[in-house]
């Protein structure tokens, strides 16, 4: 299909500083766990988008001292020389595509922890991070001041040399310009604190000076919170960000204009729960108003029409993406095709984000199980090899996102026939009610853009409305076997706590519900009170107490974590669902345990009480949110009671499962599995995962020798003891 | 108790459409085969007819050896054997008067057909073969319910608005089957294989008379002007539609 006129505007070059942007795709700084420290899965990873059509792609943060590490979190460092050649390759591969590469000068102040360096960072004021437990800066004096904007210039000109086009001087998500132009952060009564013009002078300096440096080869970014949602002591759109863009109008030539502060950066990065795309458009709009530079901007930006309107309503110039872009790096070229079915939509879920938040490994994505694995594993997301095992059949049960992700990268892949079974009358497993959780709408696009690929694939076939028997497997004709039959929350109350039941446990009970049962059945609680217990951890626990709020239910949330759903702290979600509990009334138990239920009360114990005193919670009824466990009888049948030699006197050579059937997991770690079974569904034996590539220094004979040498002198040197 | 089902593999247009240079027919390359959903219907009725009764099913179409893959996939679901005519123009009296040769040789008890075919939707065929083999015929059947030792069949057929007519039809008849009517049922991957494995009786067609029809032309019809998007809040909404329909029923 040829691409729909109205998309136009998106194909149009525009003009950056001394740089042409070939359209108006572009990928905003975001981490993905390389860094500069694994530069060709980083060059790699960048270079996908690329090649997917997004006309400027940038590092993440990229820190331009060691006093501004971010050791345990991951960011790309522009330090030395090594970093300007690793940092190159990925310049080089972006220019490949003719695609403008971006380097986000970083330094973090008070917000970085320093744990690789040691060093310590300096800021405006000396008052620990609002972001990291024990971080405090130098309080910067004059010479400090000139110090930290040499090094923005030194940066500058290494992300010169290393082959950048865009150069950031960054400051949102907290960051030292930003602290100095925010209240919240500088407290200093010199020229540098105080009035909008005090506050704004460090910036002004910064951008003027990398300008200075090197504004003839480099276009000149500023990334800009214009809301921290503080109010007085926050940047503000209309008394900072609005008279700071008039400042600097004339020296920077692209505005990357988006919101929040580091402490609650989800108003930036917003899930899907809280926030459709586009979110940022009205402050965008209002800098786009005054500024007469290009203004690009996040908006987890997956509708093409929405994309054209922001730029024919005048409110952005460029379509600037992190989520999308990970989770299709082809959705520029797939709106230019006129492919608008093809486009593997974020869901907003920000597991990617997680990684980050989490610190170290490299990110995921639900939606494209290639993300962070396009060099290590050489996964590329829309290209397939055809399996040198394709003359065979598949059968493929359950079609939750695993067995669906499995069967449909099959059927890319050329295998002669896949039959995806499903018990249910279609698609989605669990994925098919996670979606009707409140705020989780947009996460039915794990179903949907499977399904819709799954129909174009001739020798995939669905069909729905069949339970197969382990006789009726072993039968069926298939030479290969997946079972991805899913997981189950378990009904007893044995949870991963006191790895025990929980006496009086019972889902099958009337007043007793599992999320499978009220989600999945259409179970209902009787009563006017519940207690929901969870030991997850993540979405499922909170959202049911959601649920069962909005519903008019009396709800206490229980846990023998210290806090509900820890796991959405790194998912950003965290913040807004305590304000939606709180707002709900939901009452909050944390550090409880379930020692026994009965109709009418559960009895739990404060989990640090040595003697166990029992507290008992009035609730007409419970819900267990304690584990999950595997659905894994049919495997078992066909492996323990069948048994693989009579599999195969069958027919069926291989026997394999996938996804929370192996294990309960992620949805974006069960999407993975099935998706690398299938790749790898040729290889020697398919159910070990093929070694990855490990971006490491390797140890050889000439480098121990000549590391032995050196450091066998320096300690010779070191005589005084 | 045997049933013959006369099925066809049509031909369905995707996203887009070319037609070829005379103007006369779809480029083939904008058209994907596949088994027309009617005659699943129909192939699983014969089916559940031959579990209760015993017999046979017994599968003909008119078509290239390419609409073999229609056959191998009524075979794969249990049908018996498989006869393909070829040489048979495509519109229903031509197809009409080729099944009827074929299927009067079988001497079945039944004749099971689907209602129409999804790429050129005429409905004719199952009728015409009637006329031709001088049975009785219902159309638009919906539930069948068929007495061996009386020869009869008492069928319900889907009339607009909802309706049902019972009729009862004297048997041999032909009846053209309604999606709906049963689950057809899907066939495993060794049904499928085997079903690769069955020789098909290939037949020519006697050919002569005219055809129901001759294409002058085919093609895409302008499109319409005037749709009014209409955006707002549901009360609004609600209030354009009401005006808009008050404005053309003036």
């Amino acid at each position: 299909m040829p691409r729909d006129p109205k998309h136009d505007i998106l194909f149009e070059p525009i003009k950056i500083g001394p740089k042409v942007m070939k359209n108006r795709f572009y990928q905003v700084p975001h981490c993905n766990g390389f860094g500069s420290e694994k530069p060709f899965s980083q060059a790699y990873f960048r270079a996908l988008k690329a090649e997917g059509g997004f006309a400027g792609v940038s590092t993440e943060y990229c820190s331009i001292s060691p006093e501004s590490d971010d050791t345990h979190r991951m960011s790309a460092r522009i330090w030395d020389d090594g970093d300007i050649k690793n940092l190159s390759l990925m310049c080089d591969m972006l220019h490949e595509h003719d695609a403008l590469a971006a380097c986000e000068l970083w330094y973090g102040g008070p917000h970085a922890p320093n744990m690789e360096s040691r060093c310590v960072a300096r800021g405006p004021s000396q008052i620990p991070s609002d972001f990291e437990f024990l971080t405090y800066a130098i309080e910067a004096d004059k010479d400090d001041i000139r110090y930290l904007q040499n090094l923005y210039v030194a940066a500058a000109k290494r992300a010169r040399t290393a082959g950048f086009d865009i150069v950031y001087v960054y400051g949102s998500h907290s960051y030292l310009p930003q602290q100095f132009l925010t209240p919240y952060y500088n407290h200093r009564t010199d020229e540098y604190g105080g009035s909008f013009e005090n506050r704004a002078r460090f910036w002004r300096e910064t951008i003027e000076m990398v300008k200075e440096a090197v504004g003839d080869d480099c276009a000149i970014c500023v990334r800009m919170s214009t809301d921290m949602f503080m109010g007085e002591a926050g940047t503000q759109l209309k008394r900072d960000c609005l008279p700071f863009v008039e400042l600097c109008d004339d020296l920077v030539d692209v505005w990357d204009i988006n919101l929040s502060g580091i402490a609650e950066w989800g108003e930036d990065a917003t899930p899907s729960r809280f926030y459709p795309q586009g979110r940022a458009l009205p402050w965008q709009a209002a800098v786009k108003a005054i500024s007469k530079k290009p203004v690009l901007g996040v908006g987890r930006w997956t509708n093409p029409d929405l994309m054209a309107e922001a730029i024919n309503d005048g409110k952005l110039d460029i379509i600037a993406t992190c989520r999308p872009s990970t989770s299709d790096p082809f959705l520029p070229k797939k709106i230019d095709e006129g492919r608008l079915d093809d486009i593997r939509e974020c869901i907003g879920c920000n597991v990617c984000i997680s990684r980050w938040e989490i610190g170290g490994p490299p990110l995921i994505c639900t939606q494209n199980a290639t993300a962070g694995e396009e060099y290590r594993r050489g996964w590329h997301p829309e290209r397939f090899t055809k399996a040198k095992n394709a003359d065979n059949d598949v059968l493929v049960v359950g079609a939750g996102p695993a067995g669906m992700e499995c069967a449909m990268i099959l059927g890319k892949r050329g295998m002669r026939r896949v039959h995806l079974v499903e018990e249910q009358d279609d698609m989605g497993g669990t994925m098919r009610w996670i979606p009707q959780l409140p705020g989780l709408g947009e996460w039915a696009r794990i179903v949907n853009y499977r399904k819709i690929q799954i129909d174009k694939l001739k020798n995939v076939e669905f069909i729905p409305n069949t339970k197969l028997s382990a006789k009726d497997v072993a039968e069926y004709g298939a030479e290969i076997v997946i079972v991805a039959t899913g997981s189950y929350w378990s009904t007893d109350g044995l949870n991963g706590a006191s790895h025990a039941t929980i006496e009086g446990a019972d889902a099958s009970l009337a007043w007793q519900a599992t999320p499978d049962q009220i989600m999945g059945e259409g179970k209902e609680l009787a009563g006017d009170s519940v207690v929901v217990f969870d030991n997850d951890g993540y979405y499922t626990g909170v959202s049911m107490a959601e649920k069962l709020a909005l519903e008019g239910k009396k709800v206490t949330l229980m846990t023998p974590l210290g806090t509900i759903a820890p796991y959405m702290h790194f998912t950003l979600e965290a913040p807004n669902q305590h304000r939606t509990l709180h707002r709900l009334g939901v009452e909050i138990v944390p550090y409880h345990l379930p020692s026994r239920v009965e109709e009418g009360v559960v009895v739990a114990t404060h989990v640090y009480d040595e003697e166990g005193h029992e507290k008992s919670f009035a609730a007409d009824g419970v819900v267990w949110v304690a584990q999950r466990r595997s659905n894994e009888a049919l495997f078992r049948e066909l492996k323990d009671s069948i048994g693989l030699d009579q599999l195969k006197a069958e027919g069926v050579d291989s026997l394999y499962r996938i996804g929370d059937c192996e294990a309960p997991r992620l949805t974006a770690d069960a999407v993975f599995s099935g998706h690398r079974l299938a790749r790898e569904i040729d290889s020697a034996d398919p159910s070990l995962p093929l070694p990855f590539k490990r971006e490491r220094r390797m140890v050889d004979d000439a480098s121990v020798a000549s590391e032995k040498a050196e450091y066998a002198a320096l300690y010779a040197e070191a005589s005084l003891s | 108790m045997k049933t013959v089902v006369c099925i066809k593999q049509v031909l369905q247009l995707g996203d887009e459409v070319e037609f070829t240079d005379d103007g006369l027919d779809v480029d083939p390359d904008y058209l994907d085969p596949a088994l027309n959903e009617w005659d699943s219907f129909a192939t699983e009725e014969a089916l559940q007819l031959r579990e209760r009764l015993g017999g046979e099913v017994v599968l003909v179409t008119c078509g290239s050896k390419a609409s073999e893959a229609a056959l191998r996939r009524c075979l794969a679901m249990g049908a018996d054997r498989a006869i393909r005519i070829e040489g048979v123009a495509r519109d229903p009296f031509s197809v009409a008067r080729a099944l009827a040769e074929v299927v009067s040789a079988e001497n079945a008890d039944l004749v099971l057909c689907g209602v129409q075919s999804s790429d050129a939707v005429q409905a004719a065929t199952g009728t015409a073969l009637a006329e031709l083999l001088d049975l009785p015929c219902a159309a638009v059947v919906t539930k069948v319910d068929y007495d061996a030792g009386a020869r009869t069949a008492v069928v319900d057929r889907e009339l607009e608005g909802g309706l049902v007519d019972r009729v009862e039809i004297d048997t041999p008849a032909v009846l053209t089957i309604q999606t709906g009517i049963n689950e057809p049922r899907y066939a495993n991957l060794r049904a499928i294989k085997q079903a690769e494995q069955v020789e098909i009786d290939v037949r020519n067609a006697a050919g002569g008379g005219a055809p129901a029809y001759r294409v002058r032309k085919m093609f895409v019809p302008d499109r319409g002007e005037g749709a009014e998007m209409i955006d707002g809040s549901p009360a609004e909404i609600a209030a354009r539609i009401a005006s808009i329909v008050k404005e053309r029923l003036v």
